[in-house]
Parts: structure tokens; sequence; C-alpha cells
């Protein structure tokens, strides 16, 4: 394992009697790329303020490469920022902007002359360096905020939603080049955002937060398949989520049938909760289904139908189906035991990682 | 027909406006000694006024006053500018902003009244720094009004940029601010220069005898009737506002096509 | 290091905060403490006696009050329908800027060019006698007074109500004529409603000088208006009461505030940003 870069230990902010940041504990390898992915408010911001250091934190250190920060004011931090509305220089041109941190710095002027010319071409705007900031577009004064940080060639790229202003097409683009970028320089991302899709596509490690909490961490696959609960199910990708009951390791009841599954280790007739993704259902005969329900309604979505229907207990159901479907019509629907996940109420990230552990193992000596 | 009738009247406004002024102007080359009648052109009231050594006196003086106050007034101003920004709780930015605007809207003999007693109970002989010091106080609110929005259009997120790069305090008002800043700095200035030109109420009150500065010099002229060295003076200065203006607007130009220009030049 | 930013913050305040205490708080305080004193130094009421009892003080000072109102109401009357035009001209910028200038010439030149043009044998009498109405005695008369003033005040008016003009959405007067409104109606329930904050600039931009203006009650007025303003310049400069002088004063003062809080509520009603 490589060294951590940064350090959140136990960090706790609070505004008067607000607290925005709940006992925080993260850490940050060097050369990865991390997402702090949550809904508006829940003090994803606040973190990466408080590692930038425009904010002091109430409680708790933060570190960075084992080294305490906390009073370390912002300009004397091997940190740098893109900011969300990217906070160009509007009485500077473009190369004055990127050159800003170097002259402070007092770097010699040939060495800034170069190392703002290769600043700009790894952004691809090797030529705009005497154009004004109002005369880019949207795209282009984010590349420029890009240029102006890594020039000053940092441990930590901190960026903060700096693709929410973007029409789609262009953020898309901008994902794969941000990753690329990120790969090629080979120092730590902290990417802010509340765009589940943006997260999944360019993390290496995602951190959910909701409520000046991390709920959950871990690679995109993990937290897509795995959801530790409701919130971080609802929130990532589409899910179906049904209350349901465990009935011993490997079987669990809902919408009044029982079913196999992946998971263990809960207690026998716990009342749980079970995901099931619409990609994962497949439409069927009623014949050989698991499960039967009734079409309600059907949108075209291009590579796919996403479908509407409700089960025989009155649930909703979400399918996503390459072939269509027809309304009023009662169709099956199978899945596979590993399609299924069962969550906890009120498990904590730590006792599902334990738990998710033991059977594992379990499940790893049965295949052995 | 509307349009036409809406010109018309325009028409009419700008006569009433423009009519006394060149009325004005025009009597100064009159030969006469009286506004009634025009008796041919000559120079000879300019000629009156460039060897008039007390009016040229005080032609200097006023405009000594000007600049001198208008820069004093922009550099408190600017600073009163930042200070109430840096202000975090509303009710101390409002009662600051109040009474920033006590001075822009009191009535000038208010002002003037109310800075002779101030004067006389500190003993201070009136005269040029009684008018510096008070060209100053009135201008200083002017300049925060204009410097004021410029701080605002700031957002945070620049002053957190610069200091991400690096940059101190100190870096952070000098690279950053200021230069953001200096368009109302320089608004701030012009318009202080001008409320000094144009102060005859709050002058009147606190220069004593031994100064004057050109407001209070018509007025003692025209009180005691037509003059046409006044006309002359009038032709001067009515010159010289324009170019202040069209300077001003100039220099406001300028910095909108240079950016025009380059963009010309990328495209 | 936080501390010593903060101190140095602090220094900024400096000069300012004296300005404030010096010139803004002092004088204020200085006007309402002298009222207090009669000419031989003693604290009394007697000032404000006098005044409220005089009607002589009580006569200037309705008649100050009308003429501002006058001057305001002559002022409002051009200025609205220059504005309104104007903001519809295809180079407004340029001729906004021409109704700025007049403003930088010195008010006390553009007063002495109306000693000349009301003159016995002026511009204002050539003209009535070539009508054929004959000369007129102008100069020294209360109309004259007015209309001076008002030529004075004319771009201080029109500028906040071009400025509420231009603010206005042109979707609300496409709205309203989709709707089924004249031009006259759009304009009534739409444009002047929505222009009336620029309106109320106008009038604190007028009536209050207009209470004060002395030079001009000296110069135009040949000193048969006497208005506030005159008042308190007499006994500050001439007579030397600096109790009744700055009595006056406060009377002014409590106007200025009474205009303010009339005219001031268009913030709430506006809804100028924040």
């Amino acid at each position: 394992m490589t060294e951590p870069i940064i350090t959140l230990r136990h960090v706790t902010k609070r505004y008067d009697s607000h607290t925005i940041l709940k006992n925080i504990n993260l850490t940050l390898e060097s050369g990865k790329f991390y997402t702090l992915l949550g809904p508006s408010g829940c003090g994803k911001t606040t973190i990466l303020r408080a590692i930038a250091g425009f904010m002091q934190v109430s409680e708790g250190d933060v570190l960075f490469a084992g080294q305490r920060i906390n009073e370390v004011p912002a300009n004397k931090r091997n940190v740098n920022t893109v900011f969300q509305d990217y906070a160009l220089f509007p009485h500077m041109t473009v190369a004055e902007n990127v050159a800003f941190g170097l002259t402070l710095k007092k770097v010699a002027k040939p060495e800034i002359v170069e190392r703002v010319a290769k600043a700009l071409k790894l952004v691809q705007l090797a030529d705009y360096g005497d154009r004004a900031i109002s005369e880019l577009s949207g795209g282009q004064r984010q590349r420029i905020a890009i240029a102006r940080a890594i020039v000053m060639e940092p441990k930590v790229l901190l960026l903060d939603e700096p693709l929410s202003a973007l029409d789609a097409k262009l953020r898309r683009q901008m994902q794969y080049e941000l990753r690329d970028l990120q790969q090629r320089l080979g120092i730590t991302f902290l990417f802010v955002t509340h765009d589940q899709e943006e997260a999944l596509a360019m993390s290496d490690e995602i951190f959910v937060m909701n409520q000046g909490e991390v709920l959950q961490s871990g690679s995109p696959v993990d937290i897509y398949d795995e959801p530790i609960n409701h919130f971080v199910a609802d929130f990532i990708g589409e899910s179906n989520i049904l209350p349901a009951k465990m009935i011993a390791d490997f079987q669990v009841a809902f919408g009044g049938h029982q079913f196999e599954c992946a998971d263990a280790g809960i207690p026998d007739n716990e009342p749980v909760e079970v995901v099931i993704r619409p990609e994962d259902l497949t439409l069927t005969t009623p014949e050989q289904a698991k499960l039967t329900v009734t079409i309600d309604t059907q949108l075209f979505r291009g590579d796919y139908y996403e479908i509407a229907a409700t089960d025989t207990l009155g649930n909703d159901w979400l399918i996503h189906s390459v072939n269509p479907a027809e309304d009023g019509e009662a169709v099956g629907l199978t899945f596979r035991p590993q399609d299924l996940h069962v969550m906890r109420f009120g498990e904590k990230e730590a006792e599902f990682d334990a738990r998710l552990e033991t059977y594992e193992e379990l499940e790893d000596e049965n295949v052995d | 027909m509307k349009s036409k009738l809406a010109h018309f009247y325009l028409a009419l406004v700008f006569l009433i406006l423009y009519a006394p002024i060149i009325f004005l102007i025009a009597y100064s080359f009159s030969q006469g000694e009286t506004m009634t009648n025009f008796h041919g052109f000559t120079w000879r009231h300019y000629q009156t006024l460039f060897s008039d050594a007390r009016m040229l006196a005080i032609v200097a003086n006023t405009l000594l006053i000007a600049l001198l106050s208008a820069l004093i007034a922009t550099f408190i101003g600017t600073l009163g500018a930042l200070s109430i920004t840096r202000t975090t709780r509303r009710v101390t930015r409002d009662s600051l902003l109040t009474l920033n605007n006590v001075l822009m809207v009191s009535p000038d003999v208010i002002i003037g009244a109310s800075f002779l007693i101030f004067f006389t109970l500190l003993k201070i002989p009136l005269g040029f720094g009684t008018v510096l010091m008070s060209h100053v106080a009135f201008e200083i609110p002017i300049v925060v009004l204009m410097v004021l929005p410029r701080l605002r259009e700031m957002s945070t997120s620049l002053l957190d940029a610069a200091q991400d790069l690096g940059a101190t305090t100190r870096q952070l008002l000098t690279r950053v601010i200021i230069p953001f800043i200096s368009p109302g700095i320089f608004a701030g200035f012009f318009m202080a220069l001008t409320y000094s030109l144009d102060d005859f109420a709050v002058t009147f009150f606190v220069t004593g005898n031994g100064f004057s500065t050109l407001s209070v010099e018509i007025y003692s002229r025209a009180r005691q009737g037509i003059n046409l060295e006044i006309n002359a003076l009038s032709g001067v200065m009515f010159l010289f506002s324009l170019l202040l203006v069209g300077g001003y607007y100039w220099i406001q130009q300028a910095g909108h096509k240079r950016r025009q220009r380059k963009r010309e030049v990328a495209s | 290091m936080r501390t010593l930013t903060k101190r140095r913050t602090w220094a900024y305040f400096i000069p300012y905060g004296l300005w404030l205490a010096l010139f803004v708080i002092a004088p204020v305080a200085l006007i309402i403490y002298q009222s207090f004193f009669d000419l031989g130094h003693h604290v009394t009421l007697s000032n404000y006696q006098t005044y409220f009892q005089s009607a002589t003080y009580l006569k200037m000072t309705a008649n100050s009050v009308w003429y501002a109102f006058l001057i305001t109401l002559f002022t409002g009357l051009i200025s609205y329908p220059t504005a309104y035009f104007i903001h519809q001209l295809k180079h407004r910028q340029f001729w906004l800027l021409l109704v700025i200038l007049p403003t930088w010439i010195n008010i006390l030149l553009k007063a002495y060019a109306f000693i000349g043009i009301f003159s016995q044998a002026g511009l204002a009498n050539q003209f009535l006698t070539f009508i054929g109405i004959g000369p007129q005695q102008i100069l020294f008369t209360n109309a004259s007074f007015i209309f001076v003033a008002t030529y004075i005040q004319i771009p201080f008016m029109i500028l906040p109500i071009y400025n509420a003009l231009d603010d206005l959405n042109p979707a609300f007067i496409n709205a309203s004529r989709d709707l089924g409104a004249s031009s006259w109606q759009t304009f009534r329930h739409v444009i002047f409603p929505l222009t009336l904050p620029g309106v109320k600039a106008g009038i604190q931009a007028v009536f209050i000088p207009s209470l004060s203006l002395f030079m001009l009650t000296r110069l135009i007025g040949g000193n048969k208006v006497i208005t506030l303003g005159t008042a308190i310049e007499e006994h500050f400069l001439t007579t030397m009461n600096w109790g009744m002088g700055s009595t006056i004063g406060v009377v002014l003062i409590v106007a200025m505030i009474v205009v303010m809080l009339l005219t001031g509520d268009q913030k709430v009603k506006g809804g100028t940003p924040r």
C-alpha cells in the first residue's frame, strides 16, 4: 500500500449550532482519482475547503503526507483547487492567469513561460495565452482553470463540481479528459460532484456522503452492486427497493415469495430491504417467472425501454428491457440470486464490511 | 406621427438645456459689455481673463483643491469600501452604509454650516486647509459608492483561488483586489474631482476671507452684475469639462476596444 | 498569523472610521448641540420657541416647502416624458450623455447665464417684445426662481427615471400587449408602476436640494424668495446667530428625513437586488 497523501482524522465542523461535518475519517493515497459524491448540502465541498485551507475544522486533524496541516494557511499548502465557477481573474489574460501562482513564488521568467506553455498544451489550449478571459467559452474556461492549478505541480488537485456548468456533451468529453489527465500527471485528484454518473465513470474510489457523514466508500462497482443502505442504493443509479424479511442465510422473502440470494450473516427473520437494479430484471412468460407484474407504462430511452410495472401486492417495479412490452399486459420477471442485494437497517460501513468478509470467505471455500 | 411629436418634445427639452450655455459662451466673444446685443467678434474678454492674475490664482487654487482632495478621498474611500465589504454582520454593514450616505443626501448648507461650527470649535483657522478637509469629507462617500459594487461583483472564490495559488494577504490586495476594482476606484476619483469643482455652498461656508475658489469668485462677481470676463471663463470651463468627460469616456472605451480588437485578431 | 492578518485589516478601517466620526457624526451632533444656544451662549430652548411662535419663520418654512414642491413637480412633469422618449431612441447612450453634460458645468455659471437672459434688455424680453407682449420684469421674480431651479434639477430627475426604464424587462410590455392592453393601458398599468422607484429616487434627488438652494434665491430670486437654505446662510454668515441658524438646520434635517421616509420604501416595493 502506498503512503497516504491526505488523511482526515475525526474531522468535525460546526457553524453556530449547525454541524456540517460529523466525525469524518478518510484516507487518500497518492496517484488515485477520488470522488466525494452526495446531494447538495451534504458537506462534500466543506471537506474540500478544509483540505484546501479555506476553512478551519472545529475538531480533528487534517494530515498532508503524515504532517498535521490544520494551521497551515491555504497559500502555503501544496494542494490546488479548480473552482466551480472557475474563479479566473478577469483582469488578466489566459497566460497571466496560469502564470499567477508561479510569479508569486518568484519562479524565473523563462521557466514560467515554459511551464505555462506546457500547462496550456496539456489542456489543449496552447494558442490561447493572449486571450482575455471574457473571450473564452465555458469549456475553455474550465480547461484554463485546470491549467492554472496543475501548473503549480500540486500533490493533490481538488476539483469542486468543475463540470456542473457545462452542457451534457461537453461534460462527457471532459470526463474522459480529466481521467486521462489524472493518469498522465500521476497525482491525486479529489473530485466533488452530485452527479453519480460522473462519479461512477471517473473514480478509483467513491465516498458517498449525506448530511455530513460518509455513508460508504469503495470502488464504483462495489458501491453500485452492494449499496450499504436505502439512501446509497437510491442515490446511485436506478433501483427497485422493496421491504423484505431474511428467512435464513442466502434466503430472503419479499413480494409474497421466498427467493435465493447471495447475502448471509443476518439473523433469521430480521426485517431488511432488497435492491434489484432495473437492468438485472428480465422479462419472460408468466410460467417461467419468479414474479408476475402488470405493465403500467413505458418510455423509449434509445438503447432500452424503461418499463414501469406493478406486482400483485402493489409494489412498483422499474425494468430496463431491450424489447418493448405492451401496456396492461401481465408479464413474468426473472433475476439471478446474485442480482438481489440485501440491506440491513442502520448498518454501519465497518459492520457491513466485516459481515461481507465472513461469508465471502465461506463462498470462496465452497468454490474450492 | 407619434414619434414626430416625441422628437419635437425632445428637441425642445434639449434646446432649453443647451440654450443658456450656448448663450453664455456666444457672448464671451461679443465686443459689448452686456449680454444683450451681440456687437461683433473679439478675443478681448479672453485676453482680460488670461491677464487677470487674481483670477488665474483662483483657478490654480481650485484645481489644486480638486486634485488633492480627490486623491485623498479616493484613498480613504477605497479603504472604507474594503472595510465595509469585510464586515460579516449585516447590521454593522447596514449602519456603516447609512452613515456613509449621510453626507450624500444632506443639503449643502447643512454640511457647510456644521463644518463651520466644527472648525470654529477646534479653533482651526478658515482657509485652504478647511476647504481641503471639507472637500475630502464630502467626496469620500461617493468614492465608497463607486468602489463597493465592484467589490461585490468579485466572487469569494476569486480570493480563494488567489490564496490557493500562494498569494499572501498583501499580494491578495495588490495583485487581485486592487486591479479588479480599479475601474471603480477610477470612477470614484473622477466623481470626486467633479464634486469638488462643482461645489459652491460648502466652500462658501468654510472658506474665510483670504482664500477663494472659482465658484465663490463667480458668485461674488455675478452679484455685482454682468461682466463678460465671466463669460470667457465659462467658455474655458466648458471646454475643460468637455475634455474631462471626453477623456473619461475615452479611457473607459479604450479598455473595451482593446479587448474587442484582440477578439478580431483571434478569430 | 491569523491575528496578524486581522490586525492589519483593522488598520485599513482607521482613516475611514476617523472620517465617519469627525465629519459625519460630529457635525450632525454639533448642529443639534448648537441649536440649544442663544446669542449670549446660554443653554436654552428659546431658539425653538422663537421658531415655532414666529409667523415669519413658519411662513418662510411653508413657502420654502411649497417652492420645493413646485420645482419637484415641474421637474418631474418635464423629465418623465424626456426619459421615456430618450429610452426609445436609437443612440440613447449618446443622448443620455447630452443630458448629463450640462451637470458638469458649474451651477453658478448657469445661474449667471439666466441673469443675462432674464435682464431688462435680455433675450427673454426681446422675445416677449417680438411676439407683442412687451418687456416685463422677469429677473428677481418668484417665477424666474422656479424656472431656473427647475432647469438646474432636470438632469437629476431624468437619470433615475431613465435607469428605471432601462431596468424594466421588455417582456412585461410584450406580455401586457399580448393580453390585450393598449399602449396607454400598458403605460398606465405596467410601465409607470414599475418605474415608480426611479421617480421616487428623482424626487429625493430634487426636493431636498430645492429646500436649501440659497445662491439662486440671491442671484435670480432677488431675495424675494427665502428658502430654509437662505435663512441658514443668513444666520450663519450675516447676522452671526448660529444658534438660530442651527435650529433651522435641525428643521431642515427633519424635513429631509421625512422626505426620505416617504420616498424610501422603493427598496421594499421595487424589489431591488437583495
